[in-house]
């Protein structure tokens, strides 16, 4: 299947420059000077945490277009986006305490943020679980879509809980209304991972999505 | 040696390991749909 080979090739192209990700980030970018090298994790955690909303926020996009138009493929690409968001929620929430314990000295505080995070994974998590558990696609996809829209609603509440409420989480330095407060080198490896985490993304999907058109294929076969 | 290290280390280190891990369960379940 030629969508099921094009996800593969972008995936280990996306693989391949993750290692160029690390080498710059390890051996080419300053070490911050308060932080020292835990600062480092800045540069994997914050792209692994936008690739995971942007994951999570087209889960919800889908679910919308499926219940507008009722087209399949929004179903199938939620799904997918879905999983890979989880992935990348996951990469989030272990590096966040590893950063956090030598800087804040805990690995994790219950503020609004954090929790809001760990909700939206957890809300992921049950997306996936449904969807093994409701054997009716057309009911299956419907309640997904709806438990999608669920998750992109909240995504601006995470955003902005930084602002509203009193937490350990530094405020955005990139995105943000003013210029990013990050110096030229450390914007420049920051911007490179996302772009890397991003066609990792795409890749990672893409199989996943084909993953679930040779299921449906097995399925009609059977 | 600069001062965290074993955290960024332990940081890149799992970062990795999902990642690699997730491609390579991918592409063992798109083998036997």
């Amino acid at each position: 299947m030629k969508l099921l080979k094009t996800g593969r090739w972008i995936t280990i192209v996306g693989l391949a420059l993750l290692a160029a990700v690390y080498v710059r980030a390890l051996a080419f970018t300053p070490v911050e000077r308060f932080q020292g090298a835990a600062q480092k994790i800045y540069y994997i955690h914050v792209p692994s945490a936008l690739c995971a909303m942007l994951a999570m926020g087209l889960v919800g996009v889908a679910g919308i277009l499926y219940l507008l138009l009722k087209d399949p493929r929004f179903d199938r690409f939620g799904e997918a986006s879905a999983e890979v968001g989880v992935a990348f929620s996951l990469v989030m929430l272990t590096t966040g305490p590893i950063w956090a314990k030598p800087i804040w000295g805990t690995w994790w505080t219950w503020d609004a943020r954090l929790t809001l995070t760990l909700f939206l994974f957890l809300l992921f998590l049950g997306y996936l679980l449904l969807r093994g558990a409701v054997t009716d696609p057309g009911l299956r996809a419907r309640y997904s879509a709806v438990l999608g829209i669920c998750g992109l609603v909240l995504l601006p509440f995470i955003h902005l809980s930084v602002y509203f409420f009193r937490t350990l989480h530094p405020q955005p330095i990139v995105l943000k209304p003013s210029a990013p407060s990050l110096p030229g080198e450390m914007l420049v490896t920051l911007l490179f991972s996302f772009l890397v985490f991003t066609i990792l993304y795409v890749g990672l999907v893409t199989q996943r999505y084909a993953l679930s058109l040779l299921r449906e294929q097995a399925e009609q076969h059977a | 040696m600069p001062e965290n290290t074993s955290y960024m280390v332990a940081a890149y280190v799992i970062t990795a390991a999902i990642l690699v891990g997730y491609a390579i369960l991918l592409y063992r379940r798109t083998l036997k749909p």
